[in-house]
């Protein structure tokens, strides 16, 4: 190893020459927040490099705003906001944006529902006039929302139903958590899809869908004043409403292992593995992001030359955990080759992670994470996109914009004592919910399994 | 949109070299492309320009498989190797700073990889458990394999290009030897770095790096237009127990070279390319059939092809089927309509910048003109040539390059035992398991 660190140590005197480019530090200075009247909050970086602006929405409210019965309602509204308003046809939303050169997205999490609009300068307050037009006056519309309750069930389908690897998330993700919402799978159980009323619709955008709960991103092609004047047009308008109701739940320390075992035909076993871990806004988290690339980026990380390359125990590793407001789970999964050995592989990963926590990292393998963690945030930063997503993800989930300008030196500044720290507060056996999927071969299909 | 300022040269072993460079971040990107590809794949061993392209990176010169990732990953770099059908491309981006790392990792991924035995097998083995898991977990991710292979043929179009489970097992260290003696050298080779470095210097760094490499030993040979269907055939590829069907359809449509390139853009933003898209609008916002459908055209130095694709729930297959059919009859009957021609333009010209916003971008444009002789006028241009497509430029599109409803062939991924009958009434049918190692359908 001495070579190595050697090696790695001359990188680390490159890295820090390279410094913080001076055209960031500039950015920092030009971004700008204003909360309006009504509680809508607003965040412009000007970048003026393509004539195109990115301008994301983001709403307070994902799956784990959901009880019992009404799963999948965030994401499902996330699919309804596209359908019309009570001023637009349905259709009309995405019509009008096309036709002056925008395309848009979005995207439900456990935690927000984010809605993307990517459009020339020219555009601007056309896509004010439509994300405000969709927060104050959706239409519900009894043949638009069944329609849209078939198109949601597809997704499902795709997504989980013909994906083992999808159901066995689902399952370890319901194991994990008993009382916390992050148990529920944010496009919902089957049944709640089936079972949305008219009035939960309703309710739920009364909840939610107020500029109260709402942050918007706009980075590109516009100064901030002019995103501020048409904020208070568009949005000013739109009255406040209550706040929607806290998450009170809190996940119980989880007292000894639990395990999943899915059986379904197809032919690669997998294992996943769900530890208890911390919140986006913990002061741990630059560490546990660290971890994570030591532990599973890219081919020279830990877990996969050790369980890939040279025990030749799975296919694939991976590794990652979603920040949320709450504490969620730190996740290990990983693809065996056909006929793998599911436990002899549980068992080296126990002893990685044992040798983990015991030893801690050196700090070369220190170095290369955060000349990873760099090199990537740099590269999120050369677009109006990877702008716009992280300034969401700092000002929304970190609780504060300015902290996106100080997260170079924040991951500089982790060490290897934090990050062994991390380990060991993660990676207890009593905390975590082991998942398997077995592949049943064609002799052990039930009938109904079974090709006719 | 206008390519920036930049410079091409060419070494004395015939090696291109294009700079653009780029100040606005500290970073710089390169494409190398090595023009042959999986189309030069021997019959029986699809995956072999693919699988030769990654062992590029699994060792080479003095680095073996894990101190090159190392090497790479500890500078937070990316370094990808991978094959297209008609070239073996070279994807990474470093930090400025080291930049001398990179030239030294592409040169000694280029010209002294070292294809040892172990790491082929480990290459080999690994991708075809990632098949079987992809079967597992996301078998619509395959249905353009199946379908090129029905397709295509014997044509090189027709070979799936990371491989299949049956050809990526019979490849040998020699084959791949062989590739890369025949088909990889300085010759073949166009090297795009765009970013942040000087000219002067990286030129003077590449010719001392690349200026000794020999040419590749054969030559490359041109590549044949495949040829359109007439009629349909079907190919039902069992999935017992899957809850959707998945569909693709495609005839052989145009190559790079067409010249009424901005007209295709616009029509088939129109119909299948955009959420407002005749075929989303159908499939998705009015019937709720499906989560997504979409059509797209491949366009290489021939013709690849222009396939229509989406999913629906195994009982309504029949009725998303014919809705998709309908959809294209509907096309060639009364063309997209000028509103919709607009928007599309509209869209397309909106769109287009954000894709020239980093040096990556721009170097994957440049290598990609590149690989296809396209003059830069194909991007400098194109804004113009969009502005100018009318609703006639868009019908002599549809006539010629957009296949009819009953030329077609139709690949189903989906639960044979329920949708059987059903694919059989649409044209002539072969059946085979999901499972079976292979994407080519059996003889008829």
């Amino acid at each position: 190893m001495a070579s190595e660190d050697l090696r790695d140590l001359k990188r680390l005197e490159g890295a820090r020459a390279l410094g913080v480019p001076r055209s960031f530090a500039d950015a920092a200075a030009q971004v700008r927040a204003r909360t309006l009247a009504n509680g809508l909050q607003v965040v412009v970086w000007p970048d003026h490099n393509i004539p195109s602006i990115a301008l994301h929405n983001w709403v307070r409210v994902g799956s784990r705003n959901e009880g019992t019965g009404r799963t999948g309602l965030a994401h499902f509204f996330e699919h309804m906001m596209f359908n019309g308003t009570s001023r637009r046809a349905q259709g009309e939303f995405d019509r009008l944006m096309e036709a002056q050169g925008g395309s848009n997205n979005a995207y439900t999490s456990q935690d927000v529902t984010v809605y993307q609009d990517w459009f020339p300068r020219s555009a601007l307050e056309l896509v004010f006039e439509l994300e405000s037009d969709r927060i104050a006056n959706l239409a519900f519309d009894t043949k638009v929302v069944e329609n849209e309750r078939k198109v949601v069930y597809s997704e499902r389908r795709l997504r989980v139903e013909d994906s083992n690897a999808a159901l066995l998330d689902e399952q370890v993700q319901a194991s994990a958590f008993k009382v916390h919402p992050y148990r529920i799978p944010t496009i919902g159980w089957p049944a709640d899809i089936q079972a949305w009323t008219m009035a939960d619709l309703q309710n739920f955008y009364r909840t939610y869908y107020a500029p109260n709960n709402c942050t918007l991103i706009v980075v590109g092609d516009v100064e901030a004043d002019a995103a501020f004047a048409l904020a208070e047009r568009y949005f000013g308008a739109i009255p406040a409403r209550a706040a929607p109701p806290p998450v009170l739940a809190l996940e119980p320390a989880q007292r000894g292992e639990r395990r999943v075992l899915l059986e379904r035909p197809g032919q690669n076993p997998l294992l996943q593995l769900a530890y208890h871990a911390i919140g986006a806004a913990d002061a741990r988290e630059p560490a546990l992001n660290i971890l994570q690339t030591i532990l599973a980026g890219g081919d020279a990380s830990r877990l996969h030359r050790s369980l890939v390359e040279e025990q030749e125990l799975a296919v694939a590793i991976g590794g990652g955990w979603a920040e949320g407001f709450d504490p969620n789970v730190f996740m290990l999964h990983a693809t065996l080759p056909e006929g793998g050995d599911l436990e002899a592989l549980q068992s080296a990963l126990d002893v990685q992670l044992a040798q983990l926590v015991d030893e801690g990292v050196t700090e070369a393998e220190l170095r290369r994470a955060k000349n990873m963690v760099a090199a990537d945030f740099w590269r999120g930063v050369s677009t109006i996109e990877g702008k716009a997503r992280l300034l969401g993800e700092y000002t929304v989930m970190h609780g504060d914009h300015r902290l996106l300008f100080s997260a170079p030196e924040t991951y500089e500044r982790v060490t290897r004592e934090q990050v062994q720290s991390v380990a060991r507060t993660v990676f207890d056996a009593e905390r975590r919910t082991v998942g398997m999927l077995r592949p049943l071969v064609e002799a052990e299909l039930t009938p109904e399994l079974a090709p006719a | 949109m206008k390519i920036p300022p930049h410079q091409r040269y060419t070494l004395d072993n015939g090696v291109k070299l294009i700079l653009l460079p780029r100040h606005d971040v500290p970073l710089i990107a390169f494409d190398a492309v090595v023009r042959g590809g999986a189309r030069l794949d021997p019959p029986q061993q699809a995956g072999l320009a693919s699988v030769t392209a990654e062992l590029f990176t699994r060792g080479a010169a003095a680095r073996d498989a894990f101190s090159f990732a190392d090497a790479v990953e500890g500078a937070g770099g990316i370094f990808e190797a991978g094959a297209h059908a008609e070239a073996l491309l070279l994807h990474g981006q470093f930090l400025a700073c080291d930049r001398e790392l990179m030239l030294e990792l592409l040169a000694d991924a280029l010209q002294r990889a070292r294809f040892e035995p172990d790491e082929l097998d480990t290459v080999r083995n690994r991708r075809i458990e990632f098949l079987k898991a992809t079967k597992d977990s996301e078998p619509q991710s395959l249905i353009g394999a199946y379908g090129r292979a029905l397709l295509f043929g014997a044509h090189p179009f027709g070979k799936p290009i990371s491989g299949s489970e049956q050809s990526l097992a019979q490849i040998s260290r020699e084959q791949v030897w062989q590739f890369y003696q025949q088909h990889v050298g300085a010759d073949r080779l166009t090297l795009v770095f765009a970013g942040d470095f000087d000219p002067q210097v990286l030129r003077d760094e590449v010719a001392a790096a690349f200026g000794q490499w020999r040419a590749a030993g054969a030559p490359l040979l041109p590549l044949a237009a495949p040829e359109r269907i007439n009629g349909r055939n079907v190919l039902l590829v069992d999935a017992p127990g899957s809850a959707q069907t998945y569909f693709w359809m495609a005839n052989v449509g145009v190559a790079r070279s067409y010249p009424a390139r901005a007209a295709l853009e616009i029509t088939n933003t129109a119909f299948g390319g955009s959420f407002g898209s005749m075929l989303m609008q159908a499939l998705r916002v009015k019937s709720g059939l499906t989560y997504s459908a979409g059509s797209s055209f491949r366009r290489g130095s021939v013709p690849a092809e222009f396939a229509i694709s989406s999913f629906t729930q195994t009982q309504s297959t029949t009725q998303a089927l014919e809705l998709a059919l309908e959809t294209l009859d509907r096309l060639k009957r009364e063309g997209a309509g000028e509103r919709a021609l607009d928007s599309a333009r509209s869209y397309i010209l909106g769109q287009y910048p954000q894709g020239f916003e980093t040096s990556a971008d721009w170097a994957a444009a440049l290598a990609e003109l590149d690989l296809y002789g396209l003059p830069d006028s194909y991007i400098d241009d194109f804004d113009g040539a969009l502005t100018r497509v009318d609703a006639s430029a868009s019908r002599q599109v549809i006539a010629g390059a957009f296949p009819d409803s009953e030329d077609l062939d139709i690949v189903l991924i989906g639960d044979a035992a329920r949708i059987r009958p059903e694919a059989a009434r649409l044209g002539a049918l072969l059946e085979m398991p999901l499972a079976a190692p292979d994407f080519q359908p059996p003889v008829a």
